[in-house]
């Protein structure tokens, strides 16, 4: 029984490679376009994935950062010099305004100097780009760290309100703030990226459908042959899946190197220096996430193969 | 073994077959004879449950097979050998792959698919063409493919549509010296044929469908 079994599993792989061998240029032509909208699949997962672990930094992180406006520029050395202490008299009141807020750990000042070797200390890839520009042209920077037990939305957008109606401050920047638009934009890139998935899955079915589908018209005389010598619809069917099985499995495993290609060779080589400027952590796909697609891969080939076998048995 | 009563068959209305009874026991050797478009080749594919009567019962290994479950019909058809008149030999495989054909679906291994299989091409005298595909053969030689197909499974019956069509007469008598063969060993033989002298060649039991 054991053995039957088995010389009717090595059967099948033998007819599904033979189907595979007799039409070439139609199974290159279904894999490749089905790798590629497995690489879509791919890419919307991998962008996905790296918002929302952007999302995720901003969680651990209760700061908030206030850039002050920049005074008039005169270049002689005495309103050099007064520009400095005017600053610096500005930033210390707002600073004590802000001691006076309940949850307030620590305020830093960061002069325009400090700012400016803040970035060349965090992001030294960019070091002799940085050189290049005067400090004065970096802001001048306060950062606020709260207590972690006073950091829910309503309370941080209450001080937000209040920190940007007053004067010299140029703009308030604040994690959770990040965090609800990047919710906003989450919530947008699911839905497209459900749209687009679903767009892609049907394609791909249909892609694995008109394969088998080909095959089957084509061999529809050997079909009826074999069925009429006492071949069950079984030993008829499972080629098929095993050969759009092999199939959408080789698409993905294509489609997947590509995306790994791709990642590194641009993410790596090229955005690396430039993202390192934001603090942005470009992660790749988890085994997990991988596998997701995979099934969603395989499932396709599936699904298409049943839907193409249906009609004729 | 094959029992028909009162079978009737029609296309479109149109009866081509009339309260057809007759009975086939085992170990026999049966011809089933008509004129050309009497209905020969429907009722063999009624035995197979290819075509269905529209009246009557057809019993085959005591199982009515009007009421046969579609998924039972691959196995009543490994039981029962069948050499079609136009041969169904599949064109891209070789003699030998053809052959095999009917074990490979029953899931027998490899190495007793090589024996079996040489075995009957030996019987049918084609071993020697085992690797040549389908459409490079004789008539007679397909034929006998076609009959070593059916027999490879060892099917306790075998029918034989037209096995003979237009072949002359030296090969035609060889083809039945090796139906008889298999007969005499115990398998029970089915044959349809308009063709007079190869039933005075036979020297068996003949039923004639259109006088019953
Ligand atoms: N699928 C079908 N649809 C309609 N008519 C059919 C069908 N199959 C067979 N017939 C008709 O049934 C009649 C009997 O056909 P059948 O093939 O059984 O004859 P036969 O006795 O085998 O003839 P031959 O000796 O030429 O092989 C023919 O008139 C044929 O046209
Ligand atoms: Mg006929």
């Amino acid at each position: 029984m054991i053995s039957q079994k088995i010389n009717y599993l090595n059967n099948y792989f033998k007819i599904a490679f033979l189907n595979i061998k007799s039409n070439i240029a139609g199974n290159i032509f279904a894999l490749s376009i089905m790798s590629f909208s497995f690489f879509i699949m791919l890419f919307f997962m991998l962008s996905y994935i790296n918002i929302y672990n952007y999302m995720l930094s901003f969680e651990k992180n209760n700061t908030m950062i206030i850039f002050l406006k920049n005074t008039n520029n005169k270049n002689s050395e005495e309103a050099h010099f007064n520009k400095v202490r005017f600053n610096r008299i500005i930033a210390s009141n707002i600073i004590n305004k802000i001691k006076k807020f309940k949850g307030v750990k620590k305020v830093k000042y960061y002069s325009n100097k400090l700012s400016y070797k803040f970035m060349i200390k965090h992001t030294p890839k960019i070091k002799s780009i940085l050189a290049k520009i005067k400090p004065a042209y970096f802001p001048k920077i306060i950062k606020i760290y709260f207590n972690s037990n006073y950091i829910s939305k309503i309370y941080l957008s209450n001080i937000y309100l209040r920190l940007k109606s007053m004067r010299h401050i140029k703009f308030v920047y604040y994690s959770k703030l990040m965090e609800d638009r990047i919710n906003q934009f989450i919530f947008f890139t699911k839905i497209i990226g459900f749209i687009v998935l679903m767009f892609l899955f049907i394609s791909s079915v249909f892609v694995s459908y008109s394969a088998i589908k080909l095959i089957i018209l084509r061999k529809q005389n050997d079909i009826e042959i074999l069925k009429l010598i006492g071949a069950t619809n079984n030993y008829i069917k499972i080629p098929m899946y095993i050969e759009s099985g092999i199939g959408s499995v080789f698409a993905f495993i294509l489609s997947l190197i590509l995306l790994f290609a791709i990642f590194n060779i641009f993410i790596y080589y090229r955005f690396n220096n430039f993202l390192a400027f934001f603090k942005i952590n470009i992660i790749f796909l988890s085994s997990f996430d991988v596998f997701i697609i995979f099934f969603v891969a395989l499932l396709s080939g599936i699904l298409g193969t049943y839907f193409s076998s249906r009609k004729f048995f | 073994m094959i029992e028909f009563t009162h079978v009737y068959k029609s296309y479109d209305k149109n009866y081509i077959l009339r309260d057809l009874s007759f009975n086939i026991y085992k170990g026999e050797f049966v011809f089933i004879t008509g004129p050309s478009g009497a209905g020969k080749t429907t009722t063999m594919k009624m035995v197979i449950a290819m075509e269905k009567p529209t009246h009557g019962q057809i019993n085959v290994f005591n199982e009515d097979i009007s009421a046969i479950q579609p998924k039972q019909i691959p196995f009543l058809r490994r039981k029962i050998g069948f050499v079609f008149q136009d041969f169904k030999l599949l064109i891209n495989r070789t003699v030998f792959q053809n052959v095999a054909l009917g074990l490979e679906i029953s899931g027998v291994s490899g190495s007793i698919i090589t024996k079996n299989v040489t075995e009957i091409l030996k019987a049918v005298e084609l071993y020697q063409t085992k690797d040549e595909y389908p459409l490079s053969l004789s008539g007679g030689e397909q034929q006998r493919v076609a009959i070593a197909r059916a027999l490879v499974q060892n099917p306790s019956v075998l029918i034989a549509d037209e096995p003979t069509g237009n072949l002359d007469f030296e090969t035609a008598s060889i083809i039945i010296d090796i139906l008889k063969s298999f007969n005499n060993k115990g398998t029970t033989m089915i044959i349809a044929t308009h063709d007079k002298t190869l039933i005075e060649l036979g020297r068996a039991r003949v039923i004639d469908i259109t006088k019953n």
